[in-house]
């Protein structure tokens, strides 16, 4: 017997989830060590090895998500870099777009991560391109040797090179990389993110340089704690596109792991999906103080091009992830007149909900949920922690009921219903803002809090299916395990279609081609799937959109435009830059068909819904057969989620063993 | 009915979530760069008395301005006889508009007969005909000269649209299907709002629902009311100077204002303003209107929901004739510098009383370049850069160095993206060290950006601020340094720009332009000797 690994580190636990060659699954939780995360992965190998006697030498594949990249930007606990800019051009990072986020502030904080290279950590050489790539300046090699020695006075530990137009020729910068001396890392933004618009390359390549010796750090020690557990394969990194990649290359390229957890839960939950029979999902993952909502379309997750890392916005592809600050730990508040509000501010995991008896005393989200009846205080996680209901009833009664003149039961139902609102509220608006209706959509609840409130949001935005994975509480480990691995390069070409050159175009993408080989090559993958894309705008405009080749590139143009856009006109448009994405053929996600189940007899207790309190049946997810299918109002609990089916909604087993809620007429 | 609370509070979150629906909607359709990379735009909704309701805007200008449309709307076309497929429409300054590149449409949502709302969507256009492309021209002297003026109208009459109009519009501006297309937008957006608030007024009735709006207004009043009453009453007065209207070059413009905190809310009175300018200078009432909400929200708490009820305490006195509130024909296109720094002096008025929430003075400038003219190749091309300046210390830290302040939020251009569209190169890009007033905390910076014009007779266009008057430091704290923009000729002799210029540009002449800086707060001698020696080393003040 031979098995696979995926785990997942999450703020409060890291998740393990273990496949066998015979396909059965097995899941475990074992608490995140922050002050090193490796511990808790090697804590979890050893949690599989003695409890599910898996031998590190019969592990064939090991796979990770990780939050050392984000953690280190957080935690400020990057390296100390310097930034080598054409002359004119230091101050870029420190610049940015001069746009603010908080419109209504007075007193303002920096809008760009100048913490990354402060003024005397950037440095000039003489050089210039021209916006055809044309040398204008040569580079002056005594500038450069100038500009790194003062760098290294000052003790850098990492360089960014950051050049005008070097996407169009990256000759200068790569010369600058030859001339540091070796030991101190270098990354190029001609590597790191060939695109133009210089503040928004400037700034992912200092990142890049920033977490680099972190993130190599954190992965050798990881690696060799396998090694020494008796892992023989290489460590395998989930990357913020939803595809995997070998430490050894993660950690060239590391500002691709910034959304690594976030990535691979929402390929579990694309994986899940389509087994399912679903290929077009809204994911909504609902944990304890965030919602992230994600959309796959046609089987795909959507990416975006950029994304906010610590309230920075990052040029490097992501999955399409919008987090809000709402989850099961939020708190529930009145503000000034009266009116009742939740979150964004959380109880965590400490001192967390009232309920916990943990010192809390703010209600939130989960206290209601017990107030409701949805939760079982006996068996909640599994019967790993006991809650007090009382604590519950009396933060809801003291916050929020008595000033308001409620019951307690109508402030916890209120404090769903909001909740619910603002979170329906934000899923429109990020299926509008991408040309999406979510009514064609499956909902796709993840996380320990999703399927509480998948009913709810399903009405509010007109959703009539939604499917539960078998352990949406550890989804994002079971993606991993469902994950191919995947490089993807690009390069800028700016180019008017109307000029376009085929064979320009088709030399590019084979010299794109052959060095994303290389990589795939490293990773051991001989026949990956190939896919081209050319990012494409209108000219004079400078957003653009990704189109697939070969084909009509002007046709597809349109057709996405007016999809997203909502229009098309017929006027001219250039490409701005190729892309090449290799992958592997995906595996499976880690269904559990052959998962031990234990049924457990179904029992009845009341429950408070909208149109006031019913008995509900409960039932154990064990104890559904393939007859099995249940009418609102119900609950559906598992150790890792509770899941409640509203009157109106029937639940029943589907594909891939996934939890299948409909709406009836 | 008895309104149960929680229901209000799900009710706002859909009435946001619709005018974000709207927003989404409105610059996902769009055609115009402006629209789509300025987010000049901004959709909302209305009481059937025309009180906003919820809006969603990128741009804080943006806070007020739809509402003497809705209030003009209402006058002229009595709200009995609305028909649920009307849209109205209008951008004349002096009939409820601000200027005239700016459109709002105004769709009523009527229910069973009965008016319950209005879904309004404003979208600043790309050009509006008049004597100049892009309708903004710096030396205009009549309203007459900015472009085409459209009284309230309807654009569409139960559902029939207004041929006349359209052809009207077609024949006057310089890039019809880009105002028409963006105008559909408008449509667009207004519809959206139109069908979710009548499935809400279906699922709650009609009366149900206006009681919840009215609610939802009275709960914003009563917030802002009681964070108003935590500042000191009395009358605080601010005076600063705009360099001049673009025509009149040598002369200042006074803008004063003295806010009165009272039991009744929040009085500012506009006696001492300069009279009304002959430059485009010139702001309707709308204008100082939407400074006021921005002062309001942002000395309030900004998790206030934004809607009427936050602007309720607030009223003004504009002189007539004055500055503020022009008197036909007077032009008002450039009223965007006018509005920023008024709502920077109704800022400063109140530091003294509340030194640890408000800052030094803001730069407050946006300096806009543009330069058109034919590339070698013949086509014509035509471009733009909006600058910003420093903000003002505080009492907790430094000012930020280039950023957008107060009442407006845009971008600036990359250079690459500049050189790749057109015959210009930026050859720096860059902090201006010691630009910001002294100061125990330093005032933010300005930046200075150098360009090169590569080809012949280039129509250059640069309307600055803060060149003559400087931002003034507070608590001891200097000023901020002025703007400071430059010509300089191949031939070697260097022009100054008196903050406003149209001039000439021949193949490699070069611009440079060098915002101001923010103000600094404090006595400059408490500044550490630590922070000035990281001053020196990270370039933001010369060694």
């Amino acid at each position: 017997m031979t098995y696979e690994i995926g785990i997942d580190i999450g703020g409060t636990f890291t998740d393990i989830v273990c496949r066998g060659s015979d396909g059965s699954v097995r899941i475990a939780k074992v608490p995140t060590t922050r002050g090193d995360p490796s511990k808790a992965v090697l804590a979890a190998l050893e949690t599989a090895r003695t409890e599910w006697g898996v031998a590190p030498s019969s592990i064939t594949r090991f796979t990770h998500g990780t939050t050392v990249a984000t953690n280190a930007v957080l935690e400020r606990k990057g390296a100390r870099i310097g930034l080598i800019a054409t002359e004119g051009f230091k101050d870029v990072l420190e610049i940015g777009r001069q746009m603010r986020h908080q419109m209504y502030d007075l007193i303002l904080k920096p809008e760009t991560p100048v913490f990354l290279a402060p003024g005397r950590y950037r440095k000039e050489v003489r050089e210039r391109l021209d916006a055809s790539g044309n040398i204008l300046t040569p580079l002056d090699e005594a500038s450069v040797r100038q500009a790194i020695d003062d760098l290294q006075k000052l003790g850098v530990e990492a360089i960014a090179v950051s050049l005008v137009f070097s996407f169009l020729d990256p000759t200068h910068e790569r010369r600058i990389r030859d001339m540091v001396p070796a030991g101190i890392p270098v990354s190029l933004s001609s590597d790191v993110d060939p695109a133009f618009r210089e503040y928004e390359r400037t700034c992912v390549t200092a990142f890049d340089a920033y977490i680099k010796p972190v993130v190599g750090d954190y992965l050798a020690n990881l690696e060799a704690g396998l090694k020494q557990a008796g892992v023989t394969v290489p460590l395998q990194v989930m990357q913020s596109r939803g595809g995997l990649a070998s430490s050894a290359i993660a950690r060239q390229r590391p500002v691709r792991l910034f959304l690594s957890g976030p990535a691979a839960g929402v390929v579990g939950g694309l994986e899940a999906g389509k087994a399912a029979g679903f290929d077009n999902l809204i994911t909504v993952d609902i944990g304890g103080t965030s919602c992230d909502i994600a959309l796959i379309t046609d089987g795909e997750p959507l990416i975006r091009a950029e994304g906010p890392i610590d309230g920075y916005t990052v040029r490097v592809p992501m999955v399409d992830v919008t987090a809000i600050g709402a989850g099961g730990g939020s708190i529930a508040w009145l503000d000034a007149a009266g009116s009742l509000k939740v979150g964004p501010h959380s109880a965590g995991s400490e001192p967390g909900p009232a309920c916990y008896a943990r010192g809390g005393t703010q209600p939130t989200v989960t206290d209601a949920s017990v107030v409701l009846g949805y939760i079982d205080p006996a068996n909640f996680a599994g019967g790993t922690v006991q809650l007090q209901p009382d604590r519950a009833h009396a933060a809801i009664r003291s916050v929020i009921a008595e000033p308001l003149g409620l019951t307690v039961e109508e402030a916890a139902l209120g404090i769903h219903r909001v909740l619910n609102a603002q979170m329906a509220e934000a899923i429109r608006l990020v299926s509008i803002g991408r040309g999406i209706d979510p009514r064609g959509y499956a909902l796709l609840p993840l996380g320990g809090g999703g399927p509480m409130h998948a009913c709810a949001l399903a009405e509010e935005l007109g959703i009539t299916s939604i499917v539960i994975p078998p352990h949406p509480g550890v989804l994002s480990a079971a993606g991993l395990l469902g994950a191919p691995v995947e490089h993807e390069i690009a390069t800028a070409f700016p180019t008017p279609l109307a000029t376009l050159d085929p064979g320009a175009m088709a030399k590019t993408l084979r010299d794109l081609d052959a060095n994303c080989q290389k990589l795939m090559q490293a990773e051991g993958v001989t026949e990956p799937e190939i896919r081209h894309f050319a990012d494409v705008c209108y000219i004079g405009q400078s957003y653009h959109l990704e189109v697939p080749l070969p084909g009509d590139i002007y046709a597809a143009f349109l057709q996405a435009h007016a999809r997203v856009y909502g229009h098309a006109t017929k006027v001219p448009a250039k490409i701005v830059n190729l892309r090449t994405v290799h992958r592997s053929k995906a595996g499976k996600i880690a269904a559990s068909t052959t998962e031990t189940k234990h049924p457990r007899p179904t029992t009845t207790r009341p429950i408070r819904v909208a149109n006031g309190i019913v008995p509900a049946a409960i039932w154990h997810r064990d104890s559904f057969s393939a007859s099995t299918k249940l009418a609102g109002p119900a609950i559906v609990e598992q150790s890792d989620t509770t899941t409640l089916v509203e009157p109106g909604w029937t639940a029943r087993l589907t594909q891939g063993d996934s939890l299948l809620l409909e709406r009836t007429e | 009915m008895t309104l149960d609370p929680i229901t209000v509070e799900v009710t706002r979150h859909k009435l946001e979530g619709i005018a974000n629906e709207m927003q989404s909607t409105l610059l996902r359709s769009s055609f115009s760069p402006i629209v789509k990379e300025g987010l000049d735009a901004s959709a909302g909704l209305f009481t059937a008395d025309g009180q906003t309701l919820a809006q969603a805007c990128a741009i804080p200008i943006h806070l007020a301005t739809l509402i003497p449309v809705l209030q003009k709307i209402i006058e002229t076309f009595p709200p009995a006889t609305m028909h649920p497929e009307d849209t109205f429409l209008l951008n004349d300054p002096y009939t409820g508009g601000t200027h005239l590149p700016d459109i709002a449409l105004v769709q009523p949502i009527v229910v069973d007969g009965k008016l319950v709302a209005f879904s309004a969507a404003m979208t600043h256009h790309q050009d509006i005909g008049g004597m100049s492309a892009g309708s903004v021209p710096t030396n205009a002297t009549e309203i007459y000269q900015e472009g085409l003026r459209l009284p309230p109208l309807k654009f569409r009459d139960a559902g029939k649209l207004n041929e006349t109009l359209v052809a009207i519009i077609r024949q006057n501006v310089r890039i019809p299907d880009t105002v028409m297309g963006d105008i559909n937008a408008q449509l667009a957006a207004c519809s959206i709002g139109v069908r979710r608030i009548t499935e809400l007024t279906r699922k709650f009735g009609h009366d149900a629902l206006t009681g919840l709006f009215s609610e939802l207004l009275d709960r914003s009043e009563i917030m802002t009311r009681k964070a108003l009453a935590k500042i000191p009453q009395g009358t605080y007065r601010y005076v600063d100077y705009l360099d001049n209207d673009g025509v009149d070059l040598d002369k200042p413009i006074r803008i004063e204002v003295a806010v009165t905190v009272g039991q009744s809310g929040i009085h500012i009175d506009f006696t001492g303003t300069s009279p009304q300018v002959r430059g485009p200078m010139n702001c309707v009432p709308s204008g100082s209107l939407a400074a006021a909400c921005f002062a309001i929200r942002a000395l309030t708490d900004p998790a206030i929901p934004t809607n009427a009820g936050c602007f309720r305490p607030i009223s003004l006195h504009l002189p007539e004739g004055s500055l503020v509130n022009p008197v036909e024909p007077a032009p008002v296109n450039a009223r965007t510098s006018t509005i920023k720094r008024i709502t920077g002096c109704i800022v400063s008025a109140l530091a003294n009383i509340l030194p640890d929430r408000i800052p030094a003075p803001s730069a407050g400038e946006m300096a806009l370049v543009a330069f058109g003219g034919r590339r070698p190749t013949g086509e014509n091309f035509v471009t733009g850069d909006l600058i910003a300046s420093g903000s003002g210390a505080s009492a907790t830290g430094d000012g930020v160095d280039v950023i957008e302040t107060d009442a407006t939020n845009c971008m600036n251009l990359p250079a690459e993206a500049m050189e790749m569209e057109t015959p210009i190169r930026l050859h720096r890009v860059a902090l201006r060290p010691g630009s910001g007033g002294d100061g125990a905390f330093r005032g933010g910076l300005g930046t200075e950006r150098e360009y090169e014009v590569l080809t012949d007779n280039v129509t250059f266009t640069h309307r600055g601020e803060r060149h003559f008057s400087a931002a003034r430091g507070i608590f001891g704290g200097g000023d901020g340094a002025c703007g400071e923009s430059t010509i300089l000729r191949t031939d070697g002799t260097t022009e100054t720009i008196p903050s406003k210029i149209v001039a000439r540009l021949m193949k490699g002449d070069r611009v440079i332009v060098r915002t101001a800086g923010g103000a600094g707060y404090g006595d400059p001698t408490q500044r550490t000797a630590a922070m000035r020696r990281s001053d020196v080393a990270d370039g933001k003040v010369p060694a």
